[in-house]
């Protein structure tokens, strides 16, 4: 047999303090191409992150890349969280800035980006312009870094990857914010590298892979665990039997019954057109879904019902049965909105504990910057026991797995028990378990009369109680229909 | 037009001086409503104009643009950056004369113009906000008797005006009323809400007047904030570069450094950034910076006396009237300076380290903060005014040195302390001459404690804390910090 890629023998990491990988043995040998899963928090980026070289640890990690290979002996890590800088070094944004119009730009374009990677990668831009073609990226050449969604930061990433090649390819969480229709594009352009001879790491916890993926592993107890396929065991539907809280039964009482209408809403970025002639009308106690392509517009249309756009202002449309921009302010619609979204979750505060998170939803703010009177403090206490966060409490919020990060946003996002309930890609991140437990929860939640609007490309990781679809594709309305009449994608 | 301040008796000098109070939160009970349904409009829309412009509307206030007829014509920055975020925009023919409240956002220097240009269109009864009093204090303009002026002056980069807004906090504040200008007894009122709308009353809002505000910003920002940071920066590059430490380095430690180190001091104020040191280290800086004190004390106090008299404001104008020919030669010497051009070398340096091997800039810092602040308080200037124009501003300058270093800083800061900081580095250099000869790389450049077995005399080092902790910019601060502790980190590193 010939030598592994990559061999790992006796590794030790830590995570924050806490051991995750335990004595860990990996050997990757050629022409094999892995997917890495397992329930989140289990040490898989953190592994990944050692065979990239960008974590401490104890153990041996050897490479034996092919010197024969015209493929760059390295590897390459794609993050599932990708942190853009701006021009000066700086990460230090916040979620609303995208829609904000300055002219002193503060982040270079995707233009500019590639090429100064392809410059310190020397590469041929021809092959990176097919990718954009593929990908459907090329209309994006100009916009700057910060105007881009996650899905659209996640497809700028995976582009620098299948255009570098290397021998090792590690991808942490592919599929994360793809629509549908990229997610079958990347697996068709993850074959063609793999088929020229690159290797690949795949961790996620999806069953529905590339083809060119031939073992199959899991973390457990902070050792590799080789499994004979992507199918993990079948997951119990039921969620833990602890009592939804009281006061998150209660229903909502709504000031008006039309919670939004918009009437011919048009929203441009100097040429660029990116919601056009919208008109929707969502009633109170409606279950949404919204749906559509990775730049259709969705994330646009609900930063305008949360109060987040610039241009809201000179648009004709109604919230809660006001007009907007008639003096109110916009704490005052966001006291009935809970949001959560994977760029609110990007920007978050990370200085923040889990429990002044989950607090800071009474304000609506980013950080916690009031002392909570005993009845509301309470009401933290009862949630996150609900959760099953009690231990976490006092971690810092950025310390935690992403998948526990989300639910602690998801507690933030309804601990006012609010009348809207805003969740864009909730499950962005989390694996199958969280998934249906998540989905679940929001069936439960949403039973008191809560109005819901829903973001999620997959069928699979949808709540049952969704009611109503929109499509956006292009920026316009597509469809407006009833679930019951037609089936899911 | 003559100076105000020196036209006024010296009783009315120490009066207007003697203004400041740190505001009680619930004095803003009436959130914005004293300007609900007015028509307000912003002359200028750069940073400050927009950032703020955007937080007022998102308040529920009705905000509104007037620019310079060539800015609309030509679509220049400040018309896209209002058009773009769909604000109202027009001319100040077509948009002045029905305003309740003008805020006036262009550059100092820049005032005389707008105002000029301004009042003659503004309606019986209006009034005008400023960020900052200078055209008013030292320039000396007289404002139509029938408006009310006010000034508004957000602590922060626009930006962040913006940031700490959108996510429910804001920025500390402060507000002004100008005596000569309150005919209807609104001014204060209107402050009040106008700080409401752009979030700072969740951030501590300090009330002064124009007089205090300005002799205060002129002496912080000339000699604490700007001018000593590019002083200590030139003067410990050189002397690393000259006792043979990699220039790269030497360029990365003083770059970042200061933020580092002035990141303690926003958390803990002077005590705070001075723990960050081992205890002997301790000891060190603290016997450095007492040697600095002394040396500079005397160019202190000459800035704030020619600050007082108006000396400084008139040799500025001087230059103003001479088309910036000092500013603009003294800017090009900072240009050309070795650190400048020096790029930072790509080394680690972990934060401690920026401690330990930066002394020399920790006593530079205490020195500086505490110096500026006894000098204020010495001339008449409140504690509280105090605190914020030297040791709270002292981050958000060197967060533009970490950006991209004096040139930056330099370009940020207002044309004011721009003067006043050269001014200040010309006449600091020759001073600090003979103490730079003993300095050595255990101060700057290389770790402090190595070689040393850290014991200490006890009684010197609670000597030492003591002294640290019971400055007066330390009771006042620990006071006016409790009302900030939400502000976010600034960081590059």
């Amino acid at each position: 047999m010939s030598e592994p890629l990559v061999s790992i023998q006796n590794l030790n990491v830590k995570y924050q303090h806490k051991l995750v990988i335990r004595d860990l043995n990996w050997d990757i040998f050629p022409g094999e191409s892995w997917l890495l899963t397992g329930s989140s928090g289990t040490g898989k980026s953190s592994l990944a992150k050692v065979i990239a070289g960008l974590q401490s640890y104890s153990g041996n990690v050897t490479f034996s890349f092919n010197t024969k290979s015209a493929l760059p002996a390295r590897v390459f890590y794609v993050e599932s969280w990708y942190q853009f800088k701006n021009i000066e070094g700086v990460a230090n944004f916040y979620y609303q800035q995208r829609y904000t119009s300055l002219q002193a730009k503060d982040t270079l374009s995707v233009g500019a980006e590639l090429r100064n990677f392809g410059k310190e990668h020397q590469l041929e831009f021809t092959a990176a312009e097919k990718l954009l073609i593929e990908l459907q990226f090329v209309t994006f050449m100009n916009s700057s870094l910060l105007e881009l969604s996650s899905g659209e930061h996640k497809k700028l990433q995976l582009i620098k990857a299948l255009w570098l090649k290397p021998q090792l390819l590690i991808i942490d969480q592919p599929y994360t914010g793809l629509d549908v229709l990229s997610r079958v594009k990347l697996d068709h352009l993850l074959n063609d590298i793999s088929a020229e001879g690159v290797q690949l790491i795949i961790i996620a916890n999806d069953t529905e892979l590339p083809s060119c993926i031939n073992r199959f592993a899991r973390i457990r107890e902070g050792q590799l665990e080789r499994l004979p396929s992507a199918k993990l065991d079948p997951v119990s539907m039921e969620r833990p039997g602890r009592k939804l809280p009281d006061f998150l039964k209660e229903a909502p009482v709504y000031p008006s019954d039309e919670i939004v209408r918009m009437i011919n809403v048009n929203i441009s970025y100097g040429e660029k057109q990116v919601l056009k002639n919208i008109n929707w009308e969502v009633r109170a106690g409606e279950k949404w879904l919204l749906q559509g392509h990775n730049g259709s517009g969705k994330s646009t249309l609900l930063s305008l019902i949360n109060g987040d756009h610039p241009q809201s202002y000179a648009n004709d449309f109604y919230l809660f049965g006001n007009k907007r921009g008639s003096g109110e302010s916009i704490w005052d619609i966001k006291q009935h909105i809970g949001i959560i979204s994977p760029e609110f979750h990007w920007y978050f505060d990370s200085s923040s504990t889990v429990w002044q998170s989950i607090a800071s939803g009474f304000f609506d703010s980013v950080g916690l910057f009031k002392q909570l009177p005993f009845s509301k403090s309470t009401k933290v206490d009862e949630l996150i026991n609900f959760f099953g966060l009690t231990d976490d409490k006092n971690d810092l919020l950025s310390t935690l797995p992403l998948g526990k990060q989300r639910l602690v946003l998801l507690a933030r996002t309804i601990i006012k028990n609010p009348e809207l309930l805003i969740l864009d890609e909730p499950c962005q991140g989390l694996d199958l378990h969280q998934t249906q437990y998540f989905n679940k929860l929001v069936d439960e939640l949403s039973s008191n009369g809560m109005t819901l609007i829903y973001v999620g490309h997959f069928e699979s990781d949808l709540p049952a109680c969704l009611e109503k679809r929109i499509i956006l594709e292009n920026g316009e309305v597509k469809k407006v229909e009833t679930i019951a009449e037609s089936c899911l994608i | 037009m003559a100076n105000y301040f020196n036209t006024l008796p010296l009783r009315e000098q120490l009066n207007q001086l003697g203004v400041c109070e740190f505001m009680d939160s619930s004095e803003f009970s009436d959130g914005v409503n004293a300007l609900k349904g007015k028509k307000i409009v912003i002359v200028g829309c750069g940073a400050q104009g927009l950032n703020q412009g955007l937080n007022l509307r998102d308040s529920g206030l009705d905000v509104s643009y007037a620019l310079r007829k060539e800015a609309i014509e030509g679509k220049r920055d400040s018309w896209k950056n209002a058009t773009g975020n769909n604000f109202t925009v027009g001319t100040y023919e077509e948009l002045l004369p029905t305003a309740d409240l003008v805020i006036n956002l262009t550059p100092d220097k820049q005032h005389t113009a707008v105002v000029n240009a301004v009042m003659p269109l503004m309606k019986q009864g209006a009034t005008l906000s400023y960020s900052h009093g200078f055209n008013i204090v030292e320039e000396g303009m007289q404002i139509r008797k029938d408006l009310t002026v006010i000034m508004v002056a957000p602590k922060s980069p626009g930006s962040e005006v913006r940031s700490e807004y959108v996510r429910g906090f804001g920025v500390p504040t402060l507000i002004a009323v100008h005596p000569e200008n309150d005919p209807q007894g609104k001014g204060l009122a209107e402050a009040k809400a106008y700080c409401v709308g752009t979030g700072g009353h969740k951030a501590g809002v300090l009330r002064s007047s124009f007089v205090a505000e300005v002799k205060s910003d002129l002496m912080g920002e000339q000699t604490i904030l700007c001018g000593l940071l590019q002083t200590g920066s030139i003067l410990s590059f050189d002397k690393m570069v000259e006792k043979g430490i990699d220039a790269g380095y030497a360029s990365k430690l003083v770059q970042y450094g200061v933020e580092v180190i002035t990141e303690a001091l926003k958390h803990g104020g002077v005590s705070g950034m001075m723990d960050r040191l081992s205890n002997v280290a301790k000891i060190k800086a603290f016997d450095v910076s007492e040697e600095l004190k002394e040396i500079m004390r005397p160019l202190f106090q000459k800035h704030q006396d020619d600050i007082m008299s108006g000396e400084f404001s008139r040799i500025m104008m001087e230059d103003w009237a001479n088309g910036d020919k000092n500013l603009l030669a003294w800017r090009a010497e900072t240009g050309e300076t070795a650190f400048e051009k020096t790029p930072a070398g790509d080394v680690k340096i972990g934060e401690q380290e920026y401690f330990d091997n930066y002394l020399l800039m920790v006593a530079f810092v205490r020195a500086g903060v505490e110096l500026a602040f006894e000098t204020m308080v010495e001339a008449g200037i409140k504690p509280e005014s105090a605190y914020y124009e030297s040791l709270h501003e002292t981050p958000l300058i060197a967060n533009t040195i970490a950006r991209k270093k004096l040139f930056e800083m330099n370009r940020v800061i207002s044309d004011t302390a721009e003067y006043g900081c050269y001014l200040f580095d010309q006449a600091c250099k020759p001073l600090l001459a003979d103490f730079m000869k003993k300095v050595d790389t255990d101060l700057v450049g290389k770790n402090f404690n190595e070689g040393k077995d850290g014991s200490v005399d006890n009684t010197q080092l609670v000597t030492i804390n003591e002294i640290l902790r019971n400055h007066p910019v330390e009771i006042v601060g620990t006071k006016l910090r409790k009302a900030m502790t939400a502000m976010k980190a600034i960081k590059t590193v």
